[in-house]
């Protein structure tokens, strides 16, 4: 999604107020409004965090330094959907690296890179915290368990 | 067996209003409302709750740190930040019994005096965040909350270093999730410089039984010295890895080979990381060992998270330090120097061993670089990597060795 | 007041002391890089452990405060094995640097490593690569790589200057300090963070690859550059004159005054010595001539002052004073004035534009010594200076440093005014377009290449002390004044700034019982509001 400005919505701006009235401090409310910047404006570019500096009186270096110590919050555009994979512990034993050499190879990209066509990108992350079903991914929202190349290459082409 | 923490999971409904309700819930949180702080306080130390996300401190003796003589706010946080490699029991528990939770929230306040509560959940938990918002506008629309205590629930956006209370706390104030020098504690000085208890998720389940049943009752369901059941999260190579609530003097052998129904690949145990990540491994010859806080401080390592991971014969040790370090390594947040500057150092070493380009000097200097930086740090993250890095180490060296005499 | 033992000492110290102070206290030092008395409590570094009584394990001192019966050590085997390690966490992945970096000789690194590492490094494999020699604004440059993390300088811009320009992103061993991509450091005291960085990450721009720090001298000294008159160090390059491009000053760096400005000084200040080398530095007396100005020594200029003053009333004489004077000096021109009957008697010339001012240190008054200036009486009116020079009341006017025509007088009245007069004298450091009118220029000794004493806004009489030689055959001006004043009287001048000051502690009532010893480091403050 391309903006022309970066600017919220006065709704969006009555929510942004509404979210720093619920802490004792404003800046609370700032991972929240991080995310909707990054709903609204699909990553979260440097206008973005000068934008989102001015609405909690914060330099922009320290929205910064926010920005690039959280893994969930992208910095360039990112493809419509994203599939992490896990390859810590239980999904290292349970065959990891295997699922993610495959995804590598369907996708044609490397972990931290995004399809040519904008689809997909891919991100090798760590403990989500479901290894009871593991190998697994998140794809977007959504966590799939319980992994095969094939049941990968099913959940893949779902992706539009 | 009693089950008290899943007692309803197997309800696929279990996460409403309605089926908490059909359940007995909140009738605890009735009970509670007459009685007196200090008095809830008493009862949860008494039922020897000890904290569940990791640190294994007593709740009741917890929430009593809160100075008596404050005016000001006190504020309760949630910390459903769960990210311990192996551990995954708070998601069932925000998925399928949120309002456990929200009314554990509800005595806790009480027992500490707050009026306002925060659940700190994991950005990528969205399901189990979608789950618990669900449930706390049900508790809001019931009245149950915005009674005197009111929730905000707050996400996280990544990082591991955010299931440290004081980095949870950073986080939720806005910041860098980077864990507070202590003094002070949070007790003390806490979120947005107030007074602060930050429970585990499963830790605050726990209350609203203990009030209803007594204290007496959970202390009695576990061991001398921790009370109650938990939910002990079993994956690796298992042949039924899930979540199974047993009292808190399970041992180790019984979970792997009564409930999660032994070991699958060889079908021969090597060795189990019986307390998330962090915790120092345990070989095959050490698993009869209790699960609770002090057995496994006794045995050379900690129940933490109850995360088990199961290694068969054929599971690489070396491979497993590897991924651990590389954890260890990205998820550092970096404030403090030894941490810093030897996680990511440490995990060359261990890739550069996998790889077959170790030295023969390696071993001794990630051990010894370890034990250097334990205790030198401002949290007990690093204390967590050297877990790993010095027992891996010295219980499997022989297969490390291997892969250095070949280089 | 708290009493504790530290290695065996008892000591007292007010509550709320940490144990970094503590120990300072009781003589002992605790190493540390980002604890700093003026910025909040960070305990990042770890490297100021120190055994406690009843601690299992070393602890922090930065984040300590000493307690009645505390008892100390700072010295354990224990304490000493854990700086030890410290110092190798610090090294894993500080780039071989030494030889190109400025902070060699004066780098906490080398220092503590020397002091307290002296290990074999084991650490073998690639470090993390950042990126180096990225400027942050006009006076600073930053290399990442070598950087130690301890926030000092964040906590700066947090704190002190209020503007929050630098932020340490992304985490773990890649975390880097810096600015907001394509942002700029140009607070207006940026360069302190250099002074504040422990070692080579932050250095000053002016100073990069310029002279290495163990060829400087030092002397104490007060910056002129307003009337706030923070207290200074002026290193000095003497030994490698072939450096520095052939500036004998090196640098400026702050002198701690916790009366005045603390740690800090402003940036107009830290760089505002360029004028003291610069090709438009006057050497020698000289005459107006028809091709140009004419060289004289100081036997002929001092006689013809003299002269040229003998040839009016002394009520068509008229001095303009300058507030960038010495009390000694000043006093020196008062007393030539008042040995003359000279009356017309002026130092403020209202300058071009006015000047900024903060709430930190920054006065607008852009003059280290109004104040004395105006204790020592020679408060009269700059304007009706101007006038009488203009209406040709006057015919003979001294001037020292001002370029008038830079002022905000109108330029063109004011060269008509000037160009009127039958005598301008002229005295000052650089030419400039009034000397160019004036028909003797005597060269002053500038701030840096002589001693004396400064009032600041508040009366805080101050010393600052000699750090180079003159330029050529400059003088101080109180040197000169008392040369033509000998030539006048007969008798004889002081031949040293402290003389001058006796003189005027005794005549002027502000002053009064004030001597340098008095006056010491730290300065002394006038008698009168």
């Amino acid at each position: 999604m391309s903006v022309a400005a970066i600017a919220f919505s006065p709704e969006q701006l009555a929510e942004v107020r509404r979210l720093q009235s619920l802490y004792p401090d404003k800046r609370g409310a700032l991972l929240p409004v991080l995310h909707m910047a990054q709903d609204t404006f699909g990553y979260v570019s440097l206008e973005a965090e000068e934008y989102v500096a001015g609405l909690f009186d914060l330099s922009p270096a320290h929205v910064h330094e926010v920005v690039t110590f959280y893994t969930l919050y992208f910095r360039e555009p990112k493809g419509r959907h994203v599939v992490a994979v896990c390859h810590n512990l239980s999904c290292h034993l349970a065959g990891a690296p295997e699922i993610l050499a495959h995804v590598k190879r369907r996708l044609g990209i490397e972990a931290g890179e995004t399809t040519g066509d904008g689809r997909i990108t891919l991100q090798a992350v760590e403990c989500l915290c479901a290894c009871e079903a593991a190998p697994m991914m998140q794809v977007d929202d959504r966590y799939e368990l319980n992994l095969t190349p094939e049941k990968v290459d099913r959940i893949l082409e779902g992706l539009a | 067996m009693t089950l008290v923490l899943t007692r309803s999971f197997d309800d696929s409904s279990s996460h409403t209003l309605e089926a908490y309700r059909a359940h007995g819930g909140y009738a605890a949180w009735e009970k509670a409302q007459a009685m007196e702080p200090a008095a809830i306080v008493d009862e949860v130390k008494a039922a020897n709750l000890r904290g569940l996300g990791g640190a294994g401190f007593p709740t009741g003796v917890k929430w009593s740190f809160i100075p008596k003589n404050h005016t000001g706010p006190v504020y309760l946080v949630v910390n459903a930040d769960e990210g311990e490699p192996g551990t995954f029991k708070d998601r069932y528990l925000l998925e399928r019994d949120p309002h456990a939770l929200i009314e554990g929230m509800l005595i806790a306040a009480r027992a500490i005096r707050s009026a306002l509560g925060f659940v700190y959940i994991r950005g990528e938990y969205v399901e189990p965040w979608r789950r618990f918002s669900a449930a706390v506008r049900e508790a809001y629309d019931a009245h149950h909350l915005g009674r005197g205590f009111d929730v905000v629930v707050h996400r996280g956006a990544g990082a591991y270093i955010c299931g440290e209370e004081t980095g949870l706390i950073s986080s939720l104030e806005g910041k860098k999730g980077w864990p507070k020098v202590k003094p002070p504690f949070p007790a003390i000085k806490g979120a947005f410089g107030q007074p602060t208890i930050v429970n585990n998720v499963e830790t605050l389940c726990c209350v609203p039984p203990i009030i209803e049943r007594g204290a007496a009752w959970f202390a009695g369901l576990g061991t001398k010295t921790q009370g109650g059941t938990r939910m002990y999260s079993v994956s690796g190579r298992v042949k039924r890895p899930g979540v199974y609530e047993t009292p808190v003097s399970v041992t180790l052998r019984q979970l792997i080979f009564e409930h999660a129904g032994g070991v699958t690949a060889s079908g021969r145990l090597k060795a189990v990381v019986p307390g998330g990540g962090s915790a120092p491994i345990l070989t095959a010859d050490e698993i009869d060992v209790t699960m609770d806080v002090d057995g496994l401080k006794n045995a050379g390592s900690m129940i933490g998270s109850a995360g088990v991971v199961v290694m068969d014969e054929s599971a690489s040790i070396p491979e497993a330090l590897m991924v651990l370090a590389r954890f260890y390594a990205h998820e550092s947040c970096g404030q403090c120097t030894p941490c810093r500057e030897s996680t990511g150092w440490i995990y060359k070493m261990v890739h550069r061993i996998v790889e077959g380009h170790g030295h023969k000097d390696d071993l001794d200097t990630i051990v010894d670089v370890a034990k250097r930086g334990g205790g030198t740090t401002i949290c007990a993250f690093y204390d967590g990597a050297v877990g790993p890095y010095v027992s891996y180490i010295e219980k499997f060296r022989p297969e490390f060795e291997a892969l250095i005499s070949r280089a | 007041m708290p009493k504790l033992t530290i290695n065996g000492k008892e000591v007292d110290v007010p509550a709320g002391t940490n144990l970094i102070e503590a120990a300072r206290a009781a003589g002992f030092e605790v190493p540390h890089y980002c604890y700093h008395p003026a910025l909040s409590i960070a305990g990042q570094c770890r490297l100021c452990m120190v055994d406690i009584e009843k601690a299992p394990r070393p602890t922090i001192a930065c984040n300590t405060l000493a307690a009645d019966g505390m008892v100390v050590f700072t010295e354990t085997d224990r304490v000493k094995e854990t700086r030890r390690s410290m110092m190798e966490f610090h090294l894993i992945n500080h780039p071989l640097d030494c030889p190109v970096c400025d902070q060699a000789g004066e780098c906490w690194l080398q220092i503590y490593y020397m002091k307290h590492g002296l290990y074999d490094p084991r650490m073998t494999d690639e470090k993390v690569h950042k990126p180096k020699a990225l400027p942050l604004g006009p006076h600073v440059m930053l290399d990442a790589e070598r950087c130690i993390l301890c926030s000092r300088c964040v906590r700066f811009c947090d704190e002190i200057t209020g503007g929050g320009e630098l932020g340490i992103f992304n985490r773990g061993d890649y975390s880097e300090i810096g600015l907001f991509p394509g942002h700029d450091l140009s607070n207006k005291y940026s360069g302190n963070v250099v002074d504040i960085c422990p070692v080579g990450a932050l250095t000053d721009r002016d100073f990069r690859f310029q002279v290495r720090v163990w060829y400087l001298d030092t002397a104490k000294s007060i910056c002129p550059g307003c009337a706030r008159g923070c207290n200074i160090d002026v290193h000095v390059n003497r030994r490698r004159p072939h450096h520095n491009g052939g500036r004998r000053v090196a640098r400026l760096k702050p002198r701690f005054n916790a009366d005045v400005n603390r740690w800090w000084i402003c940036d107009d200040g830290r760089y505002g010595f360029d004028f003291v080398d610069a090709p438009t530095r006057i050497g020698m007396p000289s005459r107006r001539a028809d091709r140009g100005p004419l060289e004289i020594t100081w036997e002929e200029a001092i006689a013809e002052v003299a002269s040229r003053l003998a040839r009016y009333r002394p009520d068509e004489i008229g001095i303009l004073a300058s507030p960038r004077m010495s009390n000694e000096d000043l006093f020196a021109l008062e007393a030539l004035a008042g040995t003359l009957g000279i009356e017309r008697l002026a130092f403020a010339v209202p300058p071009a534009a006015p000047g900024d001012e903060d709430k930190l240190l920054i006065r607008s008054d852009k003059n280290p010594n109004s104040r004395g200036a105006e204790l020592i009486g020679l408060g009269g009116s700059a304007d009706a200076l101007l006038d009488d020079a203009r209406a040709g009341r006057l015919r003979c006017l001294w001037v020292f440093h001002h370029d008038l025509l830079a002022s905000a007088w109108p330029a063109a009245e004011t060269r008509a005014a000037l160009e009127r007069l039958d005598t301008l004298i002229w005295s000052g450091t650089n030419t400039g377009a009034t000397s160019e009118l004036a028909h003797l220029v005597l060269p002053s000794a500038a701030w840096v290449e002589r001693e004396g004493t400064f009032t600041n806004f508040e009366g805080r009489v101050q010393r600052f002390r000699t750090a180079v030689e003159p330029f050529g055959s400059a003088r101080p001006d109180w040197d000169l004044l008392g040369q033509v004043l000998a030539t006048v009287t007969g008798e004889g001048a002081p031949a040293r700034a402290e003389g001058w000051f006796r003189r005027l502690a005794e005549a002027v009532p502000a002053f009064a019982g004030m001597t340098y010893r008095s006056i010491g480091d730290a300065g002394q403050v006038v008698s009168v509001p």
